[in-house]
């Protein structure tokens, strides 16, 4: 079982992933130093799930309102690894948060849906503060 | 630490001191320290105010609204780019403009950050890098420039990485862009590549580059990016 909290920093996203509610959540902004380093041991706890827990279905919230580059590398990681899980019979939906303003978040979302046809990801735009 | 001490820190390690030094005149984000005025200060006490005076119009005049030059770190990154942020936001309206601009100074300064070539590398004390932000307007455009010392080998891979974006149009650079996040990290690359596309991407015309030669290992490199 996987039950795992990782609070927001000033450059790093608020992450939960657990096996219990069958979710994974990364809210906040992203941009820290090692953008390797933080998500590779996320990467490594996603795969646990997926891999060795075999969970049945998934759900994914992506709200990340800035994001640097190194962090759009990181999310294809991830979304990568969702896509064999789902291509090995998990349920994985996402629902991919962006502001409707942001045309390079709005097309990364659209370069997911494309490259994973394994998830079922949704767009969210978000209501403009 | 008092003038001379600066001078003599810049003299020994090229660099200017950490902007943490409790010098109240130092470090200040606003104040970029021109090396060549500070001759004058010591020529007459009295006339600080109005040599600084002078100084801090030569920066914030020409549109300038942030200059930073000394050393750099990630905390100061977000700090200043906080800062950065909450100020463009008070007097812009359009927030998808000020997101742009934020993240190419993030690009730019983590760019910064993980490459610059510095003296201060070589004496044992660790890394330290340092560089040169300056953020302004000129009309309705915002501009990011960059500076930093970087290694003379470096040079010829990042200029062609640069030309390459330069002669992209934006369809170009969002193909290129989406094409490169699929890709493996390159080893030692830290992710720079990437994030000289998304500066292209996030800038309203074609990256402006420079690069001009200090000594046989070293060349400073500088960038301005229209937003």
């Amino acid at each position: 079982m996987t039950e795992f909290y990782l609070p927001p920093s000033p450059c790093t996203p608020e992450v939960v992933l657990s096996s219990s509610k069958s979710l994974l959540t990364l809210k906040g902004e992203s941009y820290p130093e090692n953008v390797l380093a933080f998500y590779a041991s996320l990467l490594e706890r996603i795969r646990t799930l997926v891999e060795d827990e075999r969970l049945p279905r998934l759900q994914v919230e992506m709200r990340i309102t800035y994001y640097n580059s190194a962090s759009a590398k990181a999310f294809h990681r991830i979304f990568q690894l969702l896509n064999q899980a789902g291509e090995r019979g998990c349920a994985v939906h996402v629902l991919w948060h962006f502001d409707p303003e942001d045309d390079m978040a709005r097309d990364l979302g659209n370069n997911f849906r494309e490259d994973f046809p394994a998830l079922d990801l949704v767009d969210v735009p978000l209501a403009v503060a | 630490m008092s003038v001379r001490d600066i001078l003599m820190f810049h003299n020994t390690f090229g660099v200017l001191p950490a902007a943490s030094d409790p010098n109240p005149w130092f470090g200040h984000p606003h104040l970029s320290l021109h090396l060549g005025s500070i001759a004058t200060l010591f020529r007459n006490g009295s006339m600080l105010a109005e040599d600084y005076l002078r100084m801090k119009k030569e920066i914030n005049g020409n549109g300038i609204i942030f200059s930073f030059s000394g050393v750099i770190s990630e905390e100061l990154l977000f700090a200043l780019g906080d800062a950065l942020r909450r100020k463009l936001s008070m007097d812009e309206a359009d927030a998808n403009k000020v997101k742009r601009v934020f993240s190419v100074f993030v690009e730019q300064v983590q760019n910064i950050i993980r490459y610059s070539y510095d003296k201060c590398k070589n004496n044992g004390k660790g890394n330290i890098s340092s560089g040169m932000v300056t953020v302004g307007s000129e009309g309705s455009r915002f501009f990011v420039v960059c500076g930093n010392v970087m290694h003379r080998d470096d040079v010829f891979q990042l200029k062609e990485r640069l030309e390459l974006l330069q002669g992209m149009d934006p369809a170009g650079i969002k193909a290129f862009y989406l094409e490169k996040i699929k890709e493996p990290a390159e080893p030692g690359s830290l992710g720079a590549n990437i994030g000289l596309i998304e500066i292209a991407r996030r800038a309203s015309e074609p990256i402006q580059f420079d690069f001009t030669d200090l000594d046989e290992t070293s060349v400073f490199y500088c960038m301005k990016v229209f937003i």
